[in-house]
């Protein structure tokens, strides 16, 4: 089809707002980052800036607490994603199952996901500390434990509680996605199931799944992209603490730039990250694309 | 022109369009009612804000706003003394100045006033803990108040010189005292008679009474013997000090052979022994926060500023405590001298924000300031029946003794790597030795920079 | 017959069973915003407030004394007006991307996609700079442009796949008729879209309602900040927490969304849906 030059400049009126909030707002800063990532931008050089080098890219790498931040994102992705996945999943089987009280059910599980991070951290912090309702049903009622368990005191403790909460907040979202997912699976498959005799577990594995891969895969680039988010909950559940060993990449990264203003070093560890995010979700969008043809 | 017009049919559409969908059908004229009062809150905000600038234009020096940052906490007694009573006060002497006062938290107004310094947005007075200003002189954001304001002499004289002497670095003073204090022990007086004892003496009494009190109470909850809400300099110093440790030479150019003295790791070690035997607590996340574990007989000892009594007054009205001074080991008594200033920043109103500042040291304000707490620098203030009547004595006393912090600029850094180290101690990772071998490297690398 | 009925009790048993889980905590935040504060390290710790335990005292210092309803405001304001801006410049792009073949497109998607992976967190810093050169430090009108531009590669992503949904030959019918571009985008593009636009905006509500790490870092004032600012203000992390007005709060600035969600569920699902199952 030929365009005219009045629709020519209609479409070009259509994409200039978008264009224009990216290259200012979206662009600008990449490309500033990156430059930031060479500098020596920190509050003794708050007016120059010379160049670094590799200086900062090298301090990321040979820094302990990058390492411990870098290593913590990564079980939170690799423990939260599966986690909501999977219960999330379970729960869109049984909703799919059931033929009253839908709405109710899907509304009531949903009600995590709009809970807002800073709430909802609050109150995981509040039920999980070391003197709250959690261990005081532990250790008094059901007598699970002799002694207060310290949540928030420890590395491990501190990361589980903070991926309970990821957990917790995204089963919803989940049951949601997959429920959709489920009513698209075209029946017959299942009848065709039955007619070879396959039990519930055959059908799982042999129809329903490889009927929603598309969606599965889609909930898995989305979640890993969320998961290497994670910055709220962290804040306000232990701060980082103790001793920064429980600080993920985000809340490292916000430390070393606004706490210590080593800016360049921030920089730079964002770039690194960055690198590694898109890698890791332009490996996992192409293995979305091969799988769906 | 049918262009034109096309265009503005399309964006009407659109958001007539995008109107209904946002609003979810019934709910539409309510929303959008909320939405038009906050833009017309917003707008009339911004005419206010233009009008000022217009007018300030016009007659110059007649309405400025001037920012003041401080760290009152946003629900204390002080908070509402600086916001209910004294900015009317002064804005009722001062017609023409508002005070915009901005409350942050202690660790937050830190970061905010270094981020501000990079977009130059920095307020035009802030109140700032004394150990922050030889770090804001280095970094050019301070005001020399001793060469900009020609009356400087004589209100400064009107201030302790103990206090005083936070404010200055090298030659020069960079704000005005405006409240001191130090920390004495706070001991929950009924557990000490129970248990038969009196107040720590000395530090291994205080070790001792600590052990002893800790245990289970009635209802089988864990009570410790001390509680100590963090490790930073600010919680370690009076055990450093009082054990003859120190964090730095008294040149403080030098920390090694000193942080990581005999003395010093002595007194790491104590807090340890204390922590595995559990008579100890408070610097975890979970833990119970300082006032109500003292005011529930949870946490037995606290070493505590002035603004502690009226804190316990206003949450654990009932609750019988008593207070001691901070116990002896080989370096004596010793405790941290705490306090803050006020300071003018690089871009402020000058001449506004030296009528703020004068008021804030002033009689009137240190007066009603002394009410919640804080200990006056102004020494009329201090001579009122107010401060006569307000338990400030012991600490009045524990100042002559106390210590400053080291006064280097980069103290925050040294602060939070004494936090981590410490951390490190009590959790095992290193023994107190090697955590403060290794700490007194890193203070050395950063003292040579100074 | 018989088999379909044990198997919907069981459903339900465990489908409850789970929500017993998921709704607790939120039960407990209402349950502790309305115990007096003093009661909150009473011994044994209560679930539930006892009767004549219940006050409103929280809610009233909140919304009167406290004057927290400028932040709610504050949150509505900045929140409804990027959401609009978003859900046009989205659909435009979106439109266009969908429709048309230009020089760039292929780039200018895959720019899209890429911001999507990109943590938003990640370029604070050059955005904490550009805000600074612009002067929208401290200003609420200064979160909008950066809430938009967040929120704008997954909405265009979102809004491509249902006008990529919407049959060619309804463009085709307009331009016979001599409609223009604008036409078609205003009367199919727009119309037929529309759940997956509300679906968006929906989501992003929620994005700016509770966006927490840049609206902290820009914002000073007291009566400027958005509603979590709010809420982490009141808690002292080495002081005492009010954990009754925290939770107050928290319910107060749940209920908007709560509101929206339980009135447009309709678009949430449908739009959740066509993004998923195409992918």
């Amino acid at each position: 089809m030929k365009y005219s030059g009045k629709s020519k400049a209609q479409v070009v009126l259509l994409l200039l707002p978008g264009l224009l909030v990216f290259a200012v707002f979206t662009l600008y800063p990449i490309v500033k980052l990156f430059v930031m990532s060479f500098l020596q931008w920190d509050f003794s050089h708050a007016l120059e800036h010379p160049f670094a080098g590799l200086s900062n890219y090298m301090a990321v790498l040979g820094d302990k607490y990058f390492r411990t931040a870098f290593v913590n994102s990564l079980v939170y992705t690799a423990v939260t994603v599966p986690g909501q996945m999977i219960l999330g999943f379970l729960v869109a089987l049984l909703l799919n199952k059931v033929s009253h009280l839908k709405i109710t059910y899907r509304v009531l599980y949903y009600l995590p996901v709009i809970t807002s991070w800073v709430v909802a951290s609050l109150i995981f912090r509040y039920v999980f500390n070391t003197e709250g309702m959690l261990n005081y049903v532990l250790v008094n009622v059901l007598h699970l434990s002799s002694a207060n368990i310290h949540w928030l005191d420890t590395r491990w403790g501190g990361m589980w509680v903070a991926m309970l909460l990821g957990i917790w907040k995204g089963i919803g979202w989940n049951m949601v996605v997959f429920l959709a997912a489920l009513q698209t699976v075209p029946q017959d498959l299942y009848e065709a199931a039955d007619m070879d005799g396959a039990g519930a577990w055959q059908r799982l594995i042999h129809v329903t799944l490889p009927s929603i891969r598309g969606t599965i895969l889609f909930a898995l680039v989305m979640l890993t992209i969320g998961g290497f988010n994670v910055y709220t909950s962290i804040e306000m559940i232990t701060g980082g603490g103790p001793a920064h060993q429980t600080d993920v990449i985000l809340t490292w990264m916000y430390y070393k730039a606004f706490s210590t203003g080593e800016f360049g070093y921030a920089a730079a560890l964002s770039f690194i990250v960055t690198i590694v995010l898109a890698v890791l979700a332009s490996l996992q969008f192409k293995l979305m694309q091969q799988k769906e043809v | 022109m049918t262009g034109t017009k096309k265009v503005l049919a399309a964006l009407l559409t659109t958001s007539i369009g995008l109107a209904a969908f946002t609003g979810c059908g019934s709910s539409t004229p309510a929303q959008s009612e909320t939405t038009d009062q906050v833009d017309q809150s917003s707008a009339t905000s911004e005419t206010t804000a233009s009008t000022a600038e217009t007018s300030a234009a016009e007659e110059p020096s007649e309405e400025v706003t001037i920012n003041f940052w401080h760290h009152y906490s946003a629900q204390s007694p002080e908070n509402d003394t600086l916001t209910n009573v004294l900015i009317p006060e002064f804005e009722k002497e001062n017609p023409g100045i508002t005070v915009n006062a901005v409350s942050h938290e202690w660790a937050d107004l830190h970061e905010k006033i270094l981020i501000s310094a990079q977009s130059d947005t920095l307020p035009d007075v802030a109140r700032l803990d004394s150990a922050w200003v030889p770090e804001f002189e280095k970094m050019g954001i301070l005001q020399p108040l001793d060469e900009t304001m020609t009356d400087f002499t004589d209100v400064s004289d009107g201030l302790l010189e103990s206090a005083m002497s936070t404010a200055r670095v090298g030659d020069h003073y960079y704000g005005l005292a405006l409240n001191t204090n130090t920390k004495i022990l706070f001991y929950n007086a009924e557990a000490f008679a129970d248990a038969g004892i009196e107040a720590p003496k000395t530090m291994d009494e205080f070790v001792e009474d600590a052990k002893l009190l800790s245990g289970t109470n009635a209802n089988g909850q864990q009570v410790w013997g001390y509680d100590e809400p963090a490790l930073a300099g600010w919680n370690l110093c009076p055990f450093i000090w009082s054990m003859g440790g120190s964090i730095t030479n008294d040149e403080q150019t030098k920390a090694t052979g000193y942080i990581n003295s005999k003395e010093t790791v002595a007194a790491i070690q104590m807090l340890k022994d204390l922590y595995d035997a559990g008579a100890i607590t408070g610097w975890n996340s979970g833990d119970i926060p300082m006032t109500d574990g003292f005011g529930t007989g949870r946490y037995m000892m606290l070493l505590e500023g002035p603004w502690k009594i009226s804190e316990m007054a206003g949450s654990y009205p009932d609750f019988n405590y008593k207070t001691a001074e901070v116990p002896a080991g080989d370096g004596g008594s010793v405790s941290v001298l705490g306090g803050e200033d006020i300071a003018m920043l690089s871009d402020a109103n000058k001449e506004a924000s030296w009528k703020f500042i004068k008021f804030m040291t002033g009689e009137f304000a240190q007066e009603e300031m002394a009410k919640c707490g804080q200990i006056p620098v102004n020494k009329e203030a201090l001579e009122s029946d107010t401060v006569k009547n307000a338990d400030f004595a012991p600490f009045l006393e524990a100042i002559t003794t106390a210590k400053s912090r080291p006064t280097v600029s980069c103290w925050t850094d040294m602060d939070s790597e004494l936090s981590v180290a410490v951390s490190d101690v009590m959790n095992g990772n290193k023994t107190a030795q090697q955590a403060m071998d290794d700490l007194a490297a890193e203070f050395d690398e950063m003292l040579a920079e100074e | 017959m018989k088999r379909s009925v044990l198997q919907q009790v069981i459903c339900h048993v465990l489908l409850i069973a789970g929500l017993f889980i998921v709704v607790l905590p939120m039960l407990y935040m209402v349950s502790t915003s309305l115990k007096p504060n003093g009661a909150l390290y009473q011994f044994p710790p209560k679930f539930l407030p006892s009767p004549d335990e219940i006050t409103l005292e929280n809610y009233a210092y909140v919304l009167g004394a406290g004057k927290f309803y400028i932040n709610f405001l504050n949150s509505v304001f900045v929140s409804v007006i990027s959401v609009v801006l978003a859900a046009l410049i989205a659909s435009a792009l979106a439109f266009v991307i969908a429709r048309f073949r230009f020089p760039g497109r292929r780039a200018l998607f895959m720019f899209i996609v890429l911001t999507m992976i990109i943590p938003g967190l990640t370029l604070i810093v050059p955005q904490y700079q550009l805000a600074v050169k612009l002067h929208l430090i401290n200003k609420l009108s200064g979160l909008i442009p950066f809430y938009v531009a967040w929120t704008i590669p997954y909405s265009t992503f979102m809004i491509k796949g249902f006008i990529d949904g919407i049959p060619k030959d309804l463009d085709e019918a307009i331009y016979m008729d001599g409609g223009s571009v604008f036409t078609v985008f205003t009367h199919v593009a727009i119309p037929l879209a529309k759940p997956g636009i509300a679906s968006v905006s929906i989501f992003n509500f929620l994005t700016c309602w509770e966006e927490f790490p840049w609206a902290n870092t820009v914002i000073n004032d007291n009566m400027k900040r958005t509603m979590p600012i709010a809420i982490s203000g009141f808690f002292g992390r080495h002081q005492f927490t009010q954990w009754g007005y925290v939770f107050a709060l928290s319910v107060i600035s749940l209920l908007p969304v709560l509101i929206i969600f339980i009135c447009c569920q309709k678009f949430f699902v449908s739009g959740l849906t066509t993004g998923s199952v195409k992918g």
